[in-house]
């Protein structure tokens, strides 16, 4: 039987067949010509996009150091749990929500954001899950490996804050980049990614820019899942660079102590040096521990403490040496005075006012805490007698003190090197709004402007800056703790993917200070006041130190109306002061919140600082006559002059 | 069971298409190596050609003619092996069980096997009956031979096994005098009826969202979910692609396969690998193997001693014509992701010894041709 024999032509069907065969394996050989041959590259590339991974490799931030290089921040190696991109791409990342937050002791809802963002990553492929992984979350990882190959543990450098509470607002702390942040186009532009580690508040924040290192990377061969097969390339990171500061630890321990032994235990010390600038201590209590800010974003505990922090109505995490606006009381005598010098509102020879017990304006009486007769500028400092700043700001005019607010910088920002500093309010930023809502400035107003109260709230950095300045005849500095940013040299090669080129030490940019024009009898006389105010028996007589001539100003004001100015409606008390009187090497400034009297409270903590100082700078202290102990002069006559209004 | 072999069949032993299946099996062999060169199965897969090669000399020497006599002997056997695979010594993977232990022989798939005593049964019925125009119920019956297999595999599930019987069927038919007319009508209801009822299915939920996926991975391979049900089909196309001309010649360090990006390399994506490796020129060669092999084997058909024997061929043909598309087009990426192995590459015991059996059976009816 052959084919041929049969009638149904099943020649030509078999040929069909085989026609057919040809076809269908032509039809494979041309759509192997497309892809091999026309689109061959592409699909090579997309190959390679897909087994080349980048490992980001966090550079150290630059460490900060105190002025005698004592250890402020540092970065130490912590053991992180990582969660790769890769292996999650084919799972429903709900289902491990659970997983994570159990095994790691991880809070839910972090876990939730966590796998939302990184579900958004594609370039770079791994965000820390859990930081400061303990031995248990270690083993946890190890032994979850096959059922969890996007966990990986990896040893990184950790911010890490050795003083705890002490300057936390100065240094401030860093965190991961929030997700407002990064919408911001200058941060784009900057090439920040989720999950980046950015400076948040304090130094951190100011000079985040040059503390950050560059990160290195690695470039690994992965397979499927993620797991990486070989290092292809790697790219190291370079380090951020070391930061000196002004800051003098022990001057700032000693503050932060004066703070802690205070009734109220809030308030702020700053210590500066007046001749340059440079900040040596700025405590704000309450303070805050920024090693839970590091650490606790992502556990449940970590998470209660942070919100405690925010929730606490003592505001532990508002810095209010730069933050906190206060009627100053008392304590804006002292610029109020060399501006009505300068201004010719008095003179050197003839500064007599009368101090009348208070004064009458309009039907209300407003009276002075004490009654002092006629005394001239500096008797008048030395004793706070109200009455005659009632007289001077009347006659400087509202204008003459506004005048004085620009002049001493009271309308601006300090310029200090941290930020969200607050500008103070004055009658000059009042001013449009008591025109609109009263129809005119009245002289009562004026008045109260005279000492430091009704519209006049200011920070404690900016009257600190102002007074130092009285001490330096005029020369008034940027308050800043940026002594010197340590150079960092290049790292790889030049010209190739892996350069990161060095990076040069410099010091604070903003050195030279705004000078005030003064004659010098005129300095004399303000300074000679407020020499008195310690030395001669005025309002600070209970912090005079024999050997060292401090010279300041007390303050305490109101924050509530005569009578109701009890418990927490207790007045703030204020000192403001610099030393030696005559050649200052030092300013100091202290606000306790709602304890009474400045010469009682604040004036004693000003002291415990200068003690400190002077021991650093090798100076012999009288020890047993004047020790620290502040109740020692609450014993103190009552200067009840100190209370304006 | 070993016939005699006389000096005369040695001399009519059609030796090339012996060659071509051993050559495509050896290059199988190799891609097999490439694409898990860590793992043993490009070893196991030598060991199952050299017992393939013996089942294909016993079958090439034994005269087809007795054996398709005991063709429902076979077909018998066959039901019953594929009843076992759902019985508890049936073994599961992926869900599907395909497979089966037994003692002594071990695990293989009965869906491979059964496809040759289909094959001889349906030679049997259809080589014996009278040269007319195919009546309904001469269809019916073939197609009542093929439901038994189909059926049964069906249960498992294995939907890409199933489909590799039908072409045998269609075969046997378009070869057994079916009308010309019934051929286009059947052919045009499949261009009008496949859409419709894909689009039926897919509004009432029939088709499963995943088997939608894998539709839509074919129809527009960029703009589905690569992490999803497209994921094979792109993975796919990236191993094909990148092979480009010349392939990448063994470096096995960037491979896809060894990276672990293509699933299943080594079995249902073996011609991807190979067109990684080898590239286009490397894959239009084995294209070339196959239409050589497949042309050797037609002719053989057309040389044979009676209508049975052409059958045999010829069905064996078209299922092999069939799996090699699917395959094929399925890692180019214009196919859906059906489990059918790429004849004589694909890593697999039973697959090699069952396309070789087939093969010997080709042998065997075409050493008869001078016969009667």
């Amino acid at each position: 039987m052959k084919i041929g024999d049969h009638v149904q032509n099943l020649g030509a069907r078999v040929g069909t067949i085989q026609v057919l065969a040809f076809i269908l394996l032509g039809v494979l050989g041309a759509r192997l010509y497309y892809l091999q041959v026309v689109k061959g590259e592409y699909y090579t590339d997309r190959a390679e996009s897909q087994r080349v991974r980048f490992i980001p490799i966090p550079a150290p931030r630059g460490a900060i150091l105190d002025r005698h290089g004592k250890m402020l921040v540092d970065s130490r190696p912590t053991y992180n749990v990582v969660l790769s991109n890769e292996p999650l791409k084919t799972v429903n990342v709900a289902e491990r929500v659970d997983d994570y937050s159990r095994g790691l002791n991880l809070d839910r809802q972090f876990v939730v954001e966590r796998l939302s963002l990184i579900k958004q990553q594609n370039e770079f492929e791994a965000m820390v899950l859990k930081e400061n992984a303990d031995v248990r979350d270690i083993t946890w990882v190890e032994a979850h490996s096959l059922e969890f190959p996007e966990l990986r543990v990896e040893l990184q450098p950790q911010r890490f804050y050795p003083l705890g509470a002490v300057l936390a607002h100065v240094l401030g702390y860093v965190g991961e980049i929030s997700p407002k942040q990064l919408e911001d186009p200058l941060m784009q532009e900057r090439g920040f990614r989720p999950g980046d580690i950015i400076g948040k508040g304090g130094l951190e924040q100011y000079y985040d820019e040059y503390l950050r290192g560059r990160p290195g990377y690695r470039k690994v061969l992965v397979d499927s899942r993620g797991r990486v097969q070989s290092e292809l390339d790697v790219v190291q990171p370079q380090s951020g660079q070391d930061m000196v500061t002004t800051i003098d630890l022990d001057v700032q321990i000693k503050a932060e102590e004066q703070l802690s032994n205070s009734i109220t235990k809030r308030g702020t010390i700053i210590a500066m040096d007046p001749n340059n600038g440079q900040m040596l201590a700025m405590a704000s209590a309450p303070s805050f521990d920024p090693n839970i800010f590091v650490r606790g974003s992502s556990t449940p505990e970590g998470r209660k403490a942070i919100a405690a922090y925010w929730q606490d109505e003592k505001r532990p995490l508002f810095n209010r040496a730069i933050q906190g606006r206060y009627p100053p009381g008392s304590t804006w005598k002292i610029p109020e005075s060399i501006a009505g010098l300068q201004q010719g509102a008095i003179t050197v020879a003839q500064s007599n006012l009368v101090c009348g017990g208070g004064i009458q304006v309009g039907n209300k009486f407003t009276r002075c805490m004490g009654s002092h007769g006629s005394p001239n500028l500096s008797y008048a400092i030395t004793k706070s007698c109200d009455g005659y700043y009632y007289r001077l700001a009347l006659k400087m005019k509202i204008e003459g003190v506004i005048q004085m607010i620009e002049t001493y910088g009271y309308d601006k920002r300090s310029g200090i090197d941290l930020p969200n500093e607050k500008v103070p309010q004055t009658p000059k930023s009042w001013m449009p709004w008591v025109i609109k809502n009263e129809g005119k400035w009245s002289d009562i107003r004026t008045v109260y402007s005279g000492i430091g109260q009704d519209t006049v709230w200011v920070t404690p950095i900016s009257m600190l800056r102002a007074v130092a300045s009285i001490g330096m005849r005029g020369q008034m500095y940027v308050p800043h703790f940026l002594k010197e940013f340590r150079p960092i040299a290049a790292v790889g090669t030049e010209g190739k993917s892996d350069f990161f080129a060095a990076r040069v030490g410099f010091g604070f940019q903003n050195a030279e200070p705004k000078l005030i024009e003064a004659k010098e009898d005129q300095w004399d006389l303000v300074v000679k006041g407020m020499w008195g105010v310690v030395n001669g028996g005025g309002t600070g007589a209970g912090i005079r130190i024999p050997d060292y001539e401090i010279a300041g100003k007390t303050g305490t004001a109101q924050v509530a109306e005569l009578g109701k100015d009890v418990g927490d409606k207790k007045d703030h008390a204020w000192f403001v002061s610099f030393a030696p009187a005559y050649k200052p090497e030092i300013a100091v400034i202290a606000l306790i919140e709602n304890v009474g009297f400045g010469g009682s409270h604040a004036a004693p903590a000003a002291k415990g600082v200068y003690e400190a100082f002077r021991e650093t700078k090798g100076h012999i202290t009288d020890s047993s006559a004047h020790s620290e102990a502040p109740d020692k002069t609450v014993a103190l006559p009552k200067p009840d002059s100190t209370k304006t209004r | 069971m070993v016939a005699r072999i006389e000096k005369r069949d040695v001399r009519d032993f059609d030796w090339l298409t012996a060659l071509l299946a051993v050559a495509i099996a050896a290059f199988g062999v190799w891609q097999i190596h490439n694409a898990l060169p860590s793992e043993g199965y490009w070893s196991k897969q030598i060991l199952g050609i050299g017992i393939a090669l013996v089942a294909f000399f016993v079958v090439a020497f034994n005269d087809y003619r007795r054996i398709i006599d005991a063709a429902p002997f076979f077909y018998g056997f066959g039901l019953i092996l594929l009843l076992l695979v759902l019985t508890p010594l049936g073994v599961e993977v992926n869900g599907q069980k395909a497979w089966v232990r037994l003692p002594v022989v071990g695990q293989f798939q009965p869906s491979e096997f059964v496809k040759i005593p289909t094959v001889l049964m349906l030679a049997k019925y259809f080589g014996g009956r009278k040269a007319k125009d195919l009546s309904l119920r001469e269809m019916l019956i073939g197609g009542a031979i093929l439901a038994g297999p189909v059926g049964l595999i069906m249960l498992e599930p294995d939907a890409g096994q199933a489909i590799t019987y039908f072409p045998i069927l269609a075969a046997v038919l378009f070869l057994s005098a079916i009308k010309m007319r019934y051929v286009v009508i059947t052919l045009v209801l499949a261009a009008v009826l496949v859409p419709t009822a894909y689009y039926v299915g897919v509004q009432s939920g029939f088709i499963k969202r995943y088997q939608q996926e894998r539709i839509n991975a074919i129809l527009d391979p960029e703009s589905v979910d690569p992490r999803g049900y497209g994921y094979h089909t792109i993975q796919s196309m990236i191993t094909v692609g990148k092979g480009g001309l010349a392939g990448n010649q063994g470096d096995t360090d960037t491979s896809q396969s060894v990276l672990k990006f293509l699933p299943e390399p080594h079995t249902d994506f073996i011609f991807a690998v190979t067109a990684e490796n080898t590239g286009f020129i490397g894959c239009i060669s084995l294209l070339l193997a196959y239409a050589l092999l497949l042309s050797r084997m037609i002719a053989g058909a057309r040389e044979a001693s009676d209508r049975a024997g052409m059958l045999v061929i010829m069905s064996i043909v078209c299922g092999m014509v069939f799996q090699i598309f699917i395959n094929v087009g399925m890692a180019l990426g214009f196919l859906p992701v059906i489990g059918v192995p790429l004849p004589l590459m694909s890593a697999g015991l039973s697959a090699i010894l069952s396309t070789f059996i087939a093969i010997g059976f080709v042998v065997s009816v075409r050493l008869r041709r001078f016969v009667n």
